[in-house]
């Protein structure tokens, strides 16, 4: 039964989830609307964002710039959804199109909401689970907003900044 | 100071090359010279002009240069004022926002012969298909050109020319050609195109009546009114708090009435499931489409984005 279930955070902590993923993709864009491009690496600044990305903290320039946000510092994506879009929708979503920074491999990213974790050398904490909002079917012409819903990412904080390069692994804190 | 939202693509006007006959040519880039989104041969964007103003052009360049966006603008005295503005006071170096590419020709990998019917201006469309087709393998079409006299973007025809892919007409001397003749018959793995005045426009549309559908493709210079849903009716939305009331369109959001008004609503997803937009409701019976109201919060609140109204007057708690 539903209402059996204990959902409180000790509870939570109490288990630490075993896995261990590594980066696929690295994409950042300077402002809303542009294409992202990909990277070999990304400089990630503690408490502030991607060098050179929209969202950084001070730059503003993405498409949600005007509704500030803390933990919106970097943006997570499974690999495993593009997959599964392709499964089960039968689109093609490519890694620059889903528009979050990094796309990560065997990562149970709806997991780790209020979790940190290591991004490479980085330090992350989860703040929230991305939504996928009508802007990217503008963008990419896909009608995809409605197979991302519970699926479309993570937004994360950065604790400790680094530099994070594809085919880093991908850790949880324990 | 709150920030406001972005909502056009940041460009700079790279470069204005005098293109004859009235005509510039504009390239905008982005400031860091980032790819720009890309585009399909011969869609068009709105820009958004100093003053408020908005004019639509289509793009002239290959999709594959997506490096920047290429347009070319006719010096009109007597138009909307937009191509005045683009020719008398855009400089290099200005910042104009324009919105994400749309539309373009459906040049189908199934269709091996195309033949284009431009007048004037009208041809840019086709400058950005042909130069898809010819680098895409596929050089297997005839543009015909109309002008009176000097025919514009003349060095952009020139290698069309001397292809033999482009046939100019000069109608101050023969006055326009007959365009069945030019077009022929429908043949299969055949498309046909046009871009040019009203007119020929219409004398184009009777020509290829015989013609199927998804083989002929019209760009106007003024684009039709999209289609919106014949049940769709236009209803009056009431502020109580503000007392202001507007009307809200067939096919337009409550979400863009109230932007419009300069109302503040916060908005996200613009999709129905993200909660951002809630507004309180009093009277009327609204139509929901959301996914993320349950039925005892659909009683007092609706979702602007996607929100309609089943009543002609539907008022909010704003």
């Amino acid at each position: 039964m539903l209402d059996t279930i204990d959902t409180e955070p000790a509870i939570q902590g109490a288990v630490v989830p075993n896995w261990t993923g590594v980066v696929r993709y690295l994409h950042i864009t300077p402002r809303a609307f542009l294409p992202m491009r990909a990277m070999p690496e990304l400089r990630l600044i503690e408490g502030k964002g991607i060098e050179g990305d929209r969202y950084m903290i001070g730059r503003e320039e993405g498409f949600y710039s005007h509704k500030p946000e803390e933990g919106r510092q970097v943006t997570l994506f499974e690999f495993e959804t593009l997959v599964a879009l392709k499964r089960d929708a039968n689109i093609e979503l490519g890694p620059g199109e889903h528009r979050r920074n990094v796309t990560v491999e065997g990562v149970p990213l709806t997991h780790l909401v209020g979790r940190q974790f290591w991004l490479g050398e980085t330090l992350l904490e989860a703040t929230r689970l991305s939504i996928p909002c009508r802007h990217i079917e503008d963008i990419t012409g896909k009608a995809i907003f409605d197979p991302l819903i519970n699926r479309s990412g993570l937004n994360c904080k950065i604790l400790k900044g680094g530099t994070v390069r594809v085919g880093d692994a991908v850790r949880n804190v324990r | 100071m709150k920030a406001a939202p972005i909502t056009t693509i940041k460009t700079i006007v790279d470069t204005i090359e005098d293109a004859g006959a009235g005509v510039k040519l504009f390239s905008l880039v982005d400031p860091d010279h980032w790819d720009l989104p890309p585009f399909r041969p011969g869609a068009h964007i709105d820009l958004h002009l100093p003053g408020g103003m908005v004019r639509t052009y289509s793009l002239c360049n290959d999709p594959a240069d997506n490096g920047c966006y290429r347009i070319a603008v006719k010096r009109e005295r007597v138009g909307r004022g937009g191509s005045m503005i683009l020719h008398d006071q855009v400089k290099v170096g200005d910042t104009i926002g324009v919105t994400l590419p749309r539309g373009g020709l459906p040049l189908d990998a199934d269709v091996s012969c195309f033949a284009f019917v431009a007048g004037g201006i009208g041809v840019t469309p086709f400058l950005s298909a042909t130069a898809w087709l010819r680098r895409t393998g596929r050089p297997d079409f005839k543009l015909h050109m109309m002008a009176r006299g000097e025919p514009p973007l003349a060095h952009l025809l020139a290698p069309l020319k001397q292809t033999g892919h482009v046939v100019l007409h000069d109608t101050a001397v023969a006055g326009r050609p007959d365009i069945a003749s030019l077009i022929g018959r429908p043949s299969p793995g055949m498309a046909i195109g046009c871009c040019g005045p009203a007119d020929m426009i219409d004398d184009f549309e009777k020509a290829s009546r015989d013609w199927p559908d998804n083989r002929v493709h019209v760009e106007r210079f003024v684009p039709p009114v999209l289609p919106v849903d014949p049940n769709a009716r236009p209803y009056m939305l009431v502020l109580s708090r503000s007392k202001i009331e507007t009307r809200v369109e067939p096919g337009q959001t409550m979400l863009a009435a109230l932007l419009g008004l300069g109302i503040d609503v916060p908005a996200s997803c613009c999709g129905g499931i993200c909660g951002a937009c809630k507004v309180d409701w009093l009277e009327g019976r609204p139509v929901h489409r959301d996914r993320v109201l349950s039925p005892a919060e659909r009683a007092r609140s609706l979702m602007v984005c996607v929100a309609g109204s089943a009543d002609d007057r539907l008022v909010l708690d704003l």
